[in-house]
C-alpha cells in the first residue's frame, strides 16, 4: 500500500492532462467544422479562422503544465518520492481545478470560437472583438490553472 | 498626437475639367469623398455612364480570372504580394494597355474554348461509360446491330438481373424456348447483378418484355451508333478516347499558354479598371448643375495646403474651399501617432476608431501592451526567433505597405519587450542554458541578469501581474476622470471615477498596512482615502434622489460594483499563468530533448529534430496566445474605463490595387 499515494497523485495528473486535452479537442473540432464551413466560401480567411481554431487548444496545454509541475514535485525524473496516501490525495485534489474547468471550458471557448468564425465571414474587419470574445472564456481556465498551481506549490508538503 | 483634424473641403469646377480634377484628387490620396445628398438627377450623368462601362470590363476580367487563374502559376507570391512586391505601372501604360486590349473578345474566346473543353469531357465520360457496359458483354457474338434495328424476324435487348432473379426468369423463359436465346455474361464473384442480352422473335416482343419487366430486368440503353460487335465498337471507344483525351491536353495547353500570356496584364488591367471605377463613383456621386460640378471629401488639414494648389493649377474655373467640421458632421478618424505609438495603431482599428474629436487611446494604451505581450511569451530566445524573422522579411521586401508594416512593427516592438522580461526571468528557449552543458557559457550571464524565477517563485510574479493590473485599471480611470473634466464634467469626473480611484487605493493601503507590509501611516492615508472614495461613491449615485433611504441604497448598490474591480485585477493573473506555460513547456521540449540523445546512433538527431520542431510549436502556440490576452486586457479590462470607439476610419478616394503598383504623372 505505500505506493497509494503516488498512485493517486499520478491519478490526479493523469486526470488534469487527459480532461484538459480533451475538452480542447472537442473545443477545437467544434471551431474546426466551423472554419471549414467558412473557407469552403472564401479560402483566403486561413489564418484568421486558424487563429480562431487555435484558441480552445490552449486548455490542453495547461493541463500538461499541471502535469509537468506534479512529476517535477514527485521528482518523477530520478528517485519518486514516496508520499503517503493523504499527501496524494492532496496532489490529486491540487489537480481537480485545471482538469475540470479545463475541460468544460474549452468546449465553451471551441463554442464561442465557431461562432466568432461566423462572425469574420460576415465581417472580415472585425477579427479583433473576434478574437476577444473567445478569449474571455479562456479567463476561467487560465484562473483554475493558477489555482492549480498556487495548490500544488503552497497547499500540498511533501518529504 | 491622436485623431488627426480634418477639413471639410468643397470643389467647384466646371464640367470639362471633370477627368483632370478627379484625376488630382484620386492620386493625392488624402480625399475621402462625400457623397451628395441631392437627388440622383442631380448628380453627374456622364460619370454614371462611365461608371457602367468601368462595371462591364471588370465583368469580363472577373470571368477571365476564374477561367484563366487556374491554368497560370503566379510568379509573385501572395505573400510577396501582401509585403509589397508587385510590378510598377504607370496609370498611363495601364491605360494604353487597356485601350488596345479587347477584354469582350478575349472573353469570347476563352468562353468557346472552355464550353468546347466541357464538350469534351462531356463526351469522354460518356465514352467511358459506354465502355464500362460493352465491357461486359465482350463475349456476345452477334452484332449489336440486332438490339436496335434488330433483323427481319429477330430483336435483341440488353440488361441486368440480379443473381437471385435469374434462375426465376430462366423458368419462366422456357416457355419460350425455341423462339429466344439468352446469352448471359460471365459473372465475377463480388457482383451482385449479372448481365444479360436476350434475343428474341420480333413477333412476340410484347410479351417477352412485360415478362423481363415482371422478372425484375433492368434495362440498359447503348448509344445509338453501337452496332458492330461488342469487342469491335470498344476497340472503336478506345481509339476515339485515346483522341479525346489528346485534344484535352491540347486545349488546356492552350488555355495554360493564354493564361501566362495575358494574366500579367489581366492583372494590370484589373487594378487599373478599379482605379478608374473609384474615380467615377467619386464623380457620378457628385453634385452637378449644367455646367458646374461639386464634389466635397474630408480631407486632412495639412494636406489641404498642397491639395489646394495642385487642383487650382488645372485652370481658373476650379475653386477650392476648405472648413471646419460643423456640429451636424460626423467626420470619419484617421489617427495620427508617434513612430512608437504608430503601430498600436492597429489594435486601436482592430477594437473601433474614436469618433472624431475623441481621445485616440493608442498612446495610453501601447506601453501597456508591449509589457503585457512581454510577461505573456516572455522568453528570450522566442524573441530573438521574431526578431529575426521580421528582420529578414524588411530585408527581403523594400515596399512594405504601411498597414502590414505597422502590423510588423507592432510584433518587432513585442519581441523587445519579451526579450527583456525573458532576460530578468532567465528564461531562453525555456530551460535551454540549463539543460545543455553546451550553453554553459551563457550560464554566468543569464545569472546575473536574472532578478527572478517564475517557476521558483510564481507568487513574486503574481503580485507583479495584480500591481500592474491596479496600475493600468487606475491610469485608465485617471485618463476617463481627466477627459470628464476637460468636458467641464466635473461631477461625474470626481463621483464616477476618482472615487473609484481612491476607494481601490485606499483599500490595498489598508490591506497592505494591516499585514504588516507597509508602514502605518500609509495605513492612516488608506483608510482616510477609502473612506473619501465611499462617500464620493454615496454622495454621486443618489444625488439625483431626495429619499434619504434611497440615497442609501443606491449608494450601497453602487459601491456593490466594487466586485467588478476585484475581477478586473484577477484577470491580470493571466500575465503570470501564460509566462509560466512558454516556461514550462519550453523546458518539457528540451527535457524530452535530453532524454531522446540516449539514443543509440541516431540520438542527437532526433534529439535536434526534436527540440527544433518543439520549440516552433511552442512559440506558435505561446505567440497567438500572448497576443490575443494582451490584446483583451486592453480592449475588456482598460478600454472600459474610458474609450467607447464607435468611430469610421478614414478611407481616402485613392489607387487601391491588388496586383501592381501605380503611379502616375501628370
Amino acid at each position: 500500500m505505500e505506493l497509494l499515494g503516488l498512485a493517486l497523485a499520478l491519478f490526479g495528473a493523469a486526470l488534469a492532462g487527459g480532461l484538459a486535452g480533451v475538452g480542447s479537442a472537442i473545443g477545437v473540432g467544434i471551431a474546426g467544422e466551423s472554419a471549414a464551413g467558412v473557407m469552403s466560401e472564401d479560402p483566403d480567411k486561413f489564418v484568421k479562422c486558424l487563429m480562431l481554431q487555435a484558441l480552445p487548444g490552449t486548455q490542453g496545454f495547461y493541463g500538461f503544465i499541471i502535469v509537468f509541475m506534479v512529476m517535477t514535485k514527485l521528482n518523477m525524473f530520478g528517485t519518486p518520492l514516496v508520499v503517503s496516501w493523504l499527501q496524494g490525495l492532496m496532489v490529486f485534489a491540487a489537480c481537480m481545478p485545471v482538469a475540470l474547468a479545463c475541460w468544460f471550458s474549452a468546449i465553451s471557448q471551441g463554442k464561442a470560437s465557431a461562432a466568432a468564425i461566423q462572425m469574420i465571414s460576415k465581417k472580415p474587419d472585425a477579427v479583433g472583438k473576434a478574437l476577444v470574445l473567445p478569449a474571455m472564456v479562456e479567463t476561467y481556465a487560465v484562473l483554475s490553472l493558477l489555482t492549480s498551481i498556487l495548490l500544488l506549490m503552497f497547499g500540498v508538503q511533501l518529504g | 498626437m491622436g485623431v488627426a483634424e480634418l477639413k471639410k473641403a468643397e470643389l467647384y469646377y466646371h464640367k470639362s475639367l471633370q477627368e483632370n480634377v478627379a484625376r488630382i484628387v484620386q492620386r493625392s490620396g488624402v480625399c475621402q469623398i462625400i457623397e451628395s445628398e441631392d437627388e440622383p438627377d442631380a448628380r453627374l450623368m456622364e460619370a454614371q455612364a462611365q461608371l457602367a462601362v468601368c462595371e462591364g470590363q471588370e465583368a469580363h476580367l472577373r470571368y477571365l480570372f476564374r477561367a484563366l487563374g487556374s491554368h497560370y502559376t503566379d510568379p509573385v507570391s501572395s505573400i510577396g504580394r501582401m509585403l509589397g512586391e508587385k510590378p510598377v505601372f504607370s496609370l498611363d501604360e495601364l491605360g494604353e494597355l487597356a485601350q488596345e486590349t479587347d477584354l469582350k473578345e478575349l472573353a469570347s474566346s476563352v468562353k468557346t474554348t472552355e464550353s468546347k473543353l466541357n464538350e469534351l469531357r462531356i463526351e469522354i465520360s460518356q465514352l467511358k461509360v459506354t465502355a464500362g457496359v460493352l465491357s461486359n458483354i465482350k463475349d456476345f457474338p452477334y452484332p449489336l446491330s440486332v438490339l436496335r434495328e434488330g433483323t427481319q424476324t429477330l430483336k435483341g435487348v440488353l440488361g441486368t438481373f440480379s443473381i437471385a432473379q435469374l434462375d426465376v426468369f430462366r423458368e419462366d423463359l422456357a416457355a419460350y424456348s425455341d423462339e429466344t436465346e439468352l446469352f448471359v455474361a460471365p459473372q465475377k464473384t463480388k457482383d451482385k447483378d449479372v448481365w444479360v442480352v436476350l434475343l428474341y422473335v420480333r413477333a412476340r416482343e410484347q410479351e417477352i418484355l412485360e415478362l423481363c419487366a415482371k422478372d425484375g430486368m433492368t434495362f440498359v440503353d447503348l448509344p445509338v451508333h453501337i452496332s458492330e460487335t461488342a469487342a469491335g465498337e470498344a476497340s472503336k471507344i478506345s481509339d476515339r478516347l485515346v483522341e479525346c483525351e489528346h485534344e484535352e491536353s491540347a486545349i488546356l495547353q492552350g488555355l495554360a499558354r493564354t493564361a501566362d500570356e495575358w494574366m500579367p496584364a489581366l492583372q494590370g488591367m484589373s487594378d487599373y479598371w478599379r482605379i478608374l471605377r473609384d474615380r467615377y463613383h467619386a464623380l457620378a456621386t457628385s453634385a452637378a448643375t449644367g455646367s458646374t460640378v461639386k464634389t466635397c471629401f474630408w480631407v486632412p488639414a495639412e494636406a489641404v495646403p498642397a491639395l489646394r494648389k495642385q487642383v487650382e493649377a488645372v485652370g481658373p474655373a476650379v475653386a477650392f474651399i476648405a472648413s471646419d467640421p460643423t456640429e451636424e458632421d460626423h467626420p470619419p478618424t484617421l489617427l495620427k501617432n508617434n513612430a512608437f505609438n504608430r503601430p498600436a495603431e492597429v489594435l486601436t482599428n482592430l477594437y473601433s476608431p474614436p469618433v472624431y474629436g475623441q481621445r485616440d487611446p493608442t498612446s495610453s494604451m501601447a506601453p501597456f501592451f508591449f509589457l503585457f505581450f512581454g510577461m505573456c511569451l516572455g522568453d528570450a530566445g522566442y524573441a530573438i526567433v521574431i526578431a529575426s524573422v521580421l528582420w529578414m522579411l524588411f530585408r527581403k521586401y523594400r515596399k512594405i505597405p504601411s498597414g502590414t508594416k505597422n502590423f510588423m512593427n507592432l510584433f518587432c516592438a513585442g519581441a523587445a519587450a519579451t526579450f527583456l522580461y525573458g532576460l530578468v526571468t532567465g528564461s531562453f528557449f525555456g530551460d535551454f542554458i540549463d539543460s545543455f552543458p553546451f550553453m554553459a557559457f551563457l550560464r554566468p550571464l543569464k545569472d546575473a541578469l536574472l532578478l527572478v524565477d517564475p517557476l521558483k517563485d510564481p507568487v513574486t510574479i503574481l503580485g507583479i501581474a495584480l500591481l500592474l493590473g491596479v496600475v493600468h485599471l487606475m491610469f485608465g480611470l485617471g485618463v476617463a476622470a481627466y477627459d470628464e473634466f476637460r468636458r467641464g464634467n466635473y461631477a461625474d469626473a470626481a463621483g464616477g471615477k476618482i472615487s473609484w480611484i481612491l476607494f481601490v487605493l485606499g483599500l490595498l493601503l489598508v490591506g497592505g498596512g494591516s499585514a504588516g507590509k507597509l508602514p502605518s501611516f500609509l495605513y492612516i492615508i488608506g483608510v482616510v482615502m477609502a473612506a473619501a472614495g465611499t462617500g464620493l461613491i454615496f454622495w454621486y449615485a443618489g444625488r439625483g434622489e431626495k429619499n434619504v433611504f434611497l440615497k442609501v441604497g443606491l449608494g450601497l448598490y453602487a459601491l456593490y460594483g466594487s466586485t467588478a474591480y476585484l475581477g478586473d485585477i484577477l484577470s491580470y493573473s493571466r500575465l503570470l499563468a501564460l509566462g509560466l506555460g512558454s516556461a514550462v513547456i519550453g523546458s518539457v521540449i528540451n527535457l524530452l530533448g535530453k532524454m531522446i540523445v540516449g539514443v543509440p546512433f541516431i540520438g542527437w538527431l532526433l534529439a535536434i529534430l526534436l527540440i527544433l520542431g518543439g520549440h516552433v510549436f511552442s512559440l506558435a502556440i505561446n505567440l497567438l496566445g500572448a497576443f490575443v490576452h494582451a490584446m483583451r486586457l486592453q480592449y475588456v479590462e482598460f478600454f472600459s474605463k474610458f474609450y467607447t470607439g464607435d468611430g469610421v476610419n478614414f478611407t481616402p478616394l485613392k489607387f487601391q490595387t491588388q496586383y501592381v503598383e501605380v503611379f502616375d504623372e501628370i
